[in-house]
């Protein structure tokens, strides 16, 4: 059974009020908040924002917002713990009458994939499991970008960061894979979890669609691909991001209590084609082609598929 | 010792410059300091670098407050507050802009004291390679022959830093060919490493505890980003060619920071003062509506693939 969309079925569905205004000091061509901007137009305006340290921390720097509604900042490891206390506090000023019921807010955890795959992780970890009514939205850039792209768990075999050079013991640059958070999370069955890239901006406008119908945790997991990290020209941001959706490597999909239904089946185009289009990976075909490096990507994802495709 | 500053906005390479000026000073034998400023460091955003040479050990750290020497990667730095390009710079400053305007015609527009110095590094950049990108060698090769260096040791530093960054041979040993033109094209203005500016008095301000409500950064203001312009983080600006724009919303869909917006019959409006100059909806249009025109000269630079 292939996946619909119900509510966003073409692309003029897309709102047009914005909900992150322009004039952050976020980078040219950032993936993520081009994740962002799509997903806010779909959460709509009565949103907190709860912040996690990282690359967002630049949406709202002192004195400017880009958002009409509230924002606040959190250690990277404690936004979850920050939602908490936000929805508690929406929950007793309805309980005692102070806020209407239909006034009620969103609580928004934002969180890089060093928050999310790493330090926040345990947070998150306990925020799923108290069952807190909330929306996660980790935008994955695959490094410690802020700080300047060192290695974080979410960094994919294969790719040079900072802290993982390629070097003559390790011609590939990092050698761990990359940590399944997908995996993890819905190994604690909360009600929605998704992947989402915004080259396919009406699968992500869906997802948002469908999320608001649970009450409870849902997740996001944003494809942010990353001009000043990735190594690229800012330009080329949705074509990498739909490489990346095409070669298999970045799987479109959906979890409904546990429930794992792929949203898009790719043709999957070989992985070099994503490879060489990014500096961070250059060195998997110069000055030396490493044949061993891309096999094992390649066969990691045939596996994969192979086994959604049972 | 000679103080060098370089004024870049991110992806354009003033970082990698420094150090390689850095570098050839060290392989003529100089002791060398290089150091980028740690802070927003992103693509189109104000950066700076510093690079100190000199005979003796350096105790001076720091960003360079009084420069010999300034190197601005982009003309349009100077403009921006937030690049704080002028400080420090007086009559006796050394100052390279990279723009396509003589030095004359550029002190006229800009009225930036010092002894100015122009070459388009950006025009060769894209004449040599086909590209826009980074033009970190070419700007370390022009500081270079403005402090002084060796043509061989810019040579050198070019190799061992591009090598660094993973560049493959024939793509360094390109850089180093253009980069040595630059070098000889740039018309010299006389260093003056002159007297040593008096360091400010040093000042400890002892932290005080501060209640959350006072001692948290506080916006109480809503949407108010619009108030920052990032339009001048542009060194390229999308332009539409209304003919053949087919009102598709891609443009819209794609722009990261929501700059474009559509009109009633399906015409996309950029805003200017906004936008960063990604260019991601060149590359997206799928019938060529939109095209990169430099930001300077007003001319078609480059068209998507």
């Amino acid at each position: 059974m292939t996946w619909q969309r119900e509510t966003f079925k073409k692309i003029k569905q897309i709102p047009r009020e914005e909900h992150v205004l322009p004039g952050t000091a976020l980078c040219a061509g950032c993936g993520g908040l081009e994740a962002l901007r799509l997903a806010a137009k779909v959460l709509g305006g009565d949103v907190v924002y709860v912040n996690a340290a990282g690359c967002f921390t630049m949406l709202a720097a002192y004195p400017f917002t880009p958002f009409k509604g509230s924002w606040l900042y959190t250690t990277m490891g404690s936004a979850p713990a920050g939602a908490q206390g936000v929805r508690d506090a929406l929950d007793v000023l309805i309980a005692k009458g102070r806020l209407p019921k239909e006034e009620d807010l969103k609580v928004v955890v934002l969180g890089g994939d060093g928050s999310t795959y790493d330090i926040a992780l345990s947070s998150t970890s306990g925020a799923i499991t108290r069952k807190l009514d909330f929306y996660y939205f980790c935008y994955d850039n695959e490094a410690y970008g802020n700080t300047g792209m060192q290695l974080s768990p979410a960094t994919p075999y294969g790719a040079r960061t900072t802290t993982s050079p390629c070097s003559l013991q390790h011609p590939a640059g990092t050698t761990q894979e990359k940590k399944d958070i997908f995996e993890i999370w819905r190994a604690h069955k909360p009600p929605y979890i998704a992947t989402v890239a915004p080259r396919y901006p009406l699968d992500l406008e869906e997802k948002f669609a469908r999320a608001s119908k649970f009450t409870g945790p849902k997740l996001f997991l944003a494809l942010s691909a990353c001009p000043t990290g990735w190594l690229y020209d800012p330009g080329e941001t949705p074509e990498v991001a739909k490489l990346a959706v095409e070669t298999g490597l970045w799987p479109l999909k959906e979890a409904i209590d546990g429930q794992v239904t792929h949203t898009y089946i790719p043709k999957r185009k070989p992985v070099e084609e994503y490879l060489k289009l990014q500096g961070r990976f250059r060195h998997l075909f110069e000055p030396i082609r490493q044949d061993e490096a891309i096999r094992h990507i390649q066969a990691r994802v045939d596996d994969y598929w192979k086994q959604v495709n049972g | 010792m000679r103080a060098v500053r370089f004024h870049g906005r991110g992806g354009q390479g003033a970082k990698t410059a420094s150090r390689i000026l850095g570098t050839a000073a060290f392989l003529e034998g100089f002791v060398a300091q290089d150091s980028p400023i740690y802070g927003a460091e992103r693509r189109g955003a104000p950066v700076a670098a510093f690079t100190r040479i000199a005979k003796d050990p350096i105790r001076e750290r720091g960003v360079i407050v009084h420069p010999d020497l300034v190197v601005i990667a982009d003309a349009s730095l100077v403009q921006d507050p937030a690049a704080r390009v002028l400080d420090g710079i007086d009559e006796r400053t050394a100052v390279f802009v990279n723009t396509s305007l003589t030095a004359e015609q550029c002190q006229a527009q800009t009225s930036l004291p010092g002894r100015l110095t122009t070459l388009d590094l950006t025009d060769i950049a894209l004449q040599q390679f086909g590209k826009r990108g980074a033009i970190s060698a070419l700007l370390g090769a022009v500081a270079g022959r403005l402090a002084g260096l060796h043509r061989e040791s810019m040579s050198g530093a070019i190799a061992r830093e591009l090598a660094d960054l993973g560049l493959a041979v024939p793509v360094i040993e390109h850089n180093q060919t253009i980069a040595l033109q630059c070098y000889d094209a740039v018309r010299t203005v006389p260093l003056e490493t002159g007297a040593a500016q008096p360091a400010a008095s040093a000042q400890l301000q002892v932290p005080s505890y501060e209640p959350p409500t006072r001692g948290t950064a506080r916006i109480s203001a809503a949407a108010n980003s619009i108030l920052r312009e990032t339009g001048g983080w542009r060194t390229f600006r999308p332009v539409l060619v209304p003919d053949k724009c087919n009102g598709c919303w891609l443009c819209f869909a794609y722009c990261p920071d929501g700059v474009i917006s559509m009109t009633k019959d399906d015409r996309p409006v950029i805003d200017y003062a906004h936008c960063k100059g990604c260019q991601i909806c060149v590359h997206e249009c799928p019938t060529e509506a939109l095209v990169a025109e430099r930001e300077q000269e007003g001319a078609v630079a480059w068209k998507a693939k």
